[in-house]
């Protein structure tokens, strides 16, 4: 599986470095090269980051952070009809020092930009975003002056969920695919132990994964009956 | 009150409206120039220099135009029809209602491009303050005399005005937006509120005050809110709300999407309000074509946009009492939204934004066994609301936390252009579903609760109530649905009828023309004004005979609602201003637009 190698170096930035900080490369998964070093090590340490993540995927606690629509459908699955407890993230943090991650939960105005870009950097390692809704996605329907054209304009993402709102089950869904994509990560077990960046697995696009069983859809249910 | 229906108003009528006989008796015939439109009220130009004297004239008489409903302008410089209309390239428009006369007027201001500036009129209408500095803002018209004209939807560090018909509209005609670390502490400390700019006072007299800065984003602030308090301890001694912080441009986008494709961006004006907001866009459209809809469309309509008023209003409910510290009550709302969203998703196909209403009717006929659902839906709301009353309105921790606390008058109220069911807490009967019913609301029987106090219990109480009365509407319609067509049998019903569509090839070219390039309708003006769920919502329509709209201009009920907690929060104390602030029961789409 490849990975997306991150050394963060925020606190050296120049003044004209753009937002996302951080030097991005494309690489092997770090732990085949521990496997060919020793076996015993690499399985170690293949045990451990597997536990770790384990317990990260299954805690995530959330910022309460909403823009627009998108964030009406997102407390929708925060509520009894859909229970997002039932994936570990139901402890909603109003504090961005507290939360693990970040829904960017509507449309991404120029004014605010600035905004939630001190809110991500005052979110503490380990973090992750969310983009829910097409405004946030790409900007949307919403090709106007005022709106940035998608969050990862200047927001590393993890997760992009389409809908114009999405509905909260696919919010739940981009849940549980950054779940899977936590599994995956290889993030230094300490600060002294081994490579210190942050190895994100390149996770299989859903479209395509999904594509054959889609087509074989042919007949699609009438409107006119309920 | 009497209930009187003001029909389309001509220039005849006009003359005949004792508003402006009056208005002509004092300032002389030549004073003005009227415009007829099918906004369906008096309009007036009046010169620059008269604008006051006719303001205060109209402010002072006897039952006066108490409310500044609204004010905007419109660039002139490339509409091509207005013939008969005096020289004007920036068209400054102030709309006044009347409560006890249950009537409007609008008064036009002409303004040449190399002069741009207009009296400031906050000394008669305080809430002119925002509407002044929003126009300021967006087409750089200035106000003589207003007390901070800032900009209000835009960046501070913003160049242009964007509704100039000059300005590009499309973010891809830019460049692709970056943020650098140095651009980021630029816009940041822009935003850094500055007490003297806004005329205040860093200390009392043996106190310093606290300066706190609620928002953008704060959980109490329901989406990207700001208000900046000034604090002696826990007292607010002033406060300075900060908008445009969800402004998506839809005016501007008015003026690029075609009638037709412009409907699913008023869903997203009041996003809780769904189909309700299709409404007043869709009639306005509607008298523009002079479409007369069907009964049955018209009946499918009200039943729809009663159903989202009840899904905004548990939303409220949910949130009102969260936000006052009870965290289950919004779990059980939302339980209730659920079902709401199954009857919505079976008869519109989607949940939030369904875009359902279209030009002369709505988007396709009732499915089968609607009623059943529907039904349901009616049948289960009653006893969860008596529970909520039980459970919550007459919990004496609310109570105590709710009653007497932000209260606010009627006069209070029509001063600062509030409206809906916040007005209608404060015990004024002013209800458009009654005082001026549209899309054949005088058919139905229901009642329109009050309020005493205008607290924020009765503001809570009032929403309860009418969630009661939407439930009996829309059981009104499921026991008398009209039958007949779900659309008007008219050339500019878009798209055209399908069984028609797909017999006649006159009409077949019509719906590819219509669904393409967008109907064309003739240059004129037209509004609509709705009881919308958090108030009075309107679409003004400027077409200038053309595929798309030539100026739209969004009356949203927030917008003033927000301009209007400082005038109630001075004195009150920080925990009083989240109550107040879960009452208001705003989103920020609605006060951005």
């Amino acid at each position: 599986m490849a990975y997306t190698l991150t050394r963060a170096d925020d606190a050296m930035a120049a003044d004209n470095a753009r937002y996302p900080l951080g030097e991005r490369q494309r690489v092997e998964d770090p732990l085949d090269q521990q496997v060919h070093r020793s076996v015993f090590t690499g399985k170690l340490e293949e045990v451990l980051h597997s536990a770790v993540n384990w317990g990260r995927k299954n805690s995530l606690w959330p910022y309460n952070f909403g823009l627009s629509c998108c964030y009406v459908e997102m407390t929708t699955a925060f509520t009894a009809p859909h229970d997002i407890a039932r994936f570990g993230s139901e402890v909603i943090r109003a504090s961005p020092r507290q939360a693990d991650f970040m829904v960017i939960a509507g449309t991404c105005f120029i004014k605010m930009a600035p905004v939630i870009q001190q809110l991500y950097d005052q979110m503490l390692e380990p973090k992750w975003v969310i983009s829910m809704g097409s405004c946030a996605n790409s900007g949307g329907m919403y090709d106007i002056y005022s709106v940035v054209q998608g969050v990862d304009k200047f927001l590393p993402v993890d997760v992009y969920v389409p809908g114009c709102p999405p509905r909260p089950e696919a919010f739940l869904q981009g849940l549980q695919l950054l779940q899977d994509s936590i599994q995956e990560e290889r993030r230094p077990l300490s600060w002294v132990v081994g490579d210190q960046g942050v190895y994100r697995a390149e996770m299989p696009s859903q479209r395509e994964k999904w594509r054959d069983q889609r087509i074989q859809t042919t007949e699609l249910r009438t409107p006119d009956s309920i | 009150m009497s209930v009187a229906t003001p029909n389309d108003t001509t220039a005849n009528d006009a003359q005949a409206d004792p508003v402006v006989v009056a208005l002509m008796q004092r300032f002389g015939e030549r004073a003005f120039v009227e415009q007829a439109t099918l906004i369906g009220m008096p309009v007036l130009w009046v010169a620059r220099d008269s604008l006051i004297d006719v303001l205060r004239f109209l402010r002072e008489m006897p039952e006066p135009f108490n409310m500044l409903f609204d004010l905007s302008a419109t660039d002139e410089r490339l509409r091509g029809n207005r013939q008969g209309l005096p020289d004007s390239d920036f068209t400054v428009f102030y709309q006044l209602l009347s409560v006890s006369r249950n009537r409007d007027i609008m008064l036009k201001v002409a303004l040449a491009e190399s002069d741009l500036e207009v009296p400031s009129s906050v000394s008669l209408y305080p809430n002119a303050n925002w509407y002044e500095r929003e126009v300021w803002d967006m087409f750089g018209v200035t106000f003589h005399g207003h007390p901070h004209l800032t900009r209000i939807l835009m960046p501070p560090t913003w160049m242009g005005h964007p509704l100039r018909k000059d300005h590009s509209a499309r973010a891809t005609e830019f460049d692709p937006y970056t943020l650098t670390v140095e651009g980021q502490d630029k816009e940041q400390q822009a935003l850094k509120f500055d007490p003297e700019a806004w005329g205040m006072r860093r200390g009392g007299e043996d106190s310093e005050f606290m300066f706190l800065n609620l928002g953008p984003n704060h959980p109490s602030a329901h989406g990207a809110f700001r208000i900046v308090l000034q604090l002696e301890g826990e007292e607010i001694v002033d406060c300075v709300p900060d908008i445009g912080y969800h402004h998506r441009g839809a005016e501007k986008m008015g003026e690029r999407q075609s009638w037709h494709s412009y409907i699913p961006y008023t869903d997203r004006v009041d996003y809780t309000g769904g189909v309700m907001n299709n409404l007043p866009y869709i009639l306005a459209v509607e008298k523009l074509a002079g479409i007369t809809v069907t009964d049955r469309a018209r009946t499918i309509r009200v039943m729809m946009a009663e159903l989202f008023r009840i899904n905004s209003h548990l939303l409220f409910l949910g949130t009102y009492l969260q936000d006052l510290g009870a965290m289950t009550p919004v779990f059980f709302t939302f339980t209730d939204r659920q079902k709401a969203y199954e009857v919505i998703e079976a008869i519109t196909g989607f949940r939030m934004h369904p875009a359902w209403f279209r030009i002369g009717g709505v988007a396709q006929d009732l499915p089968k066994g609607w009623d059943r659902l529907m039904q349901g839906f009616v049948d289960w709301m009653p006893k969860r609301l008596a529970e909520y009353e039980r459970a919550m309105m007459e919990n004496a921790i609310v109570r105590e936390r709710t009653r007497n606390v932000v209260a606010y008058s009627t006069a209070e109220a029509l001063e600062w252009g509030v409206t809906g069911p916040n007005l209608r807490a404060t015990g004024c009967n002013f209800d458009l579903r009654k005082q001026r019913p549209y899309s054949g609301y005088e058919n139905f029987d229901f009642e329109v609760p009050l309020g005493g106090n205008g607290d924020v219990f009765d503001r809570g109480q009032v929403r309860i109530e009418e969630m009661r009365q939407s439930l009996r509407i829309i059981q009104q319609c499921i026991d008398h649905m009209p039958d007949g067509d779900y659309k008007a049998d008219h050339p500019l019903t878009t798209p055209p009828p399908r069984d028609k569509m797909l017999q006649h090839i006159e009409t077949l070219i019509t719906h590819f023309l219509q669904v393409s390039w967008g109907p064309v309708l003739k240059p004129n003006e037209s509004q609509q004004m709705i009881e919308a769920t958090k108030g009075i919502n309107s679409y003004y329509l400027t077409s200038d005979g053309n595929t798309m709209s030539y100026r739209t201009r969004i009356r949203t009920p927030s917008f003033p609602h927000l301009q209007q907690i400082p005038a109630v929060m001075r004195g009150g104390f920080v925990p009083d201003l989240i109550a107040h602030l879960g009452s208001i029961d705003f989103v920020m789409a609605d006060v951005d637009r």
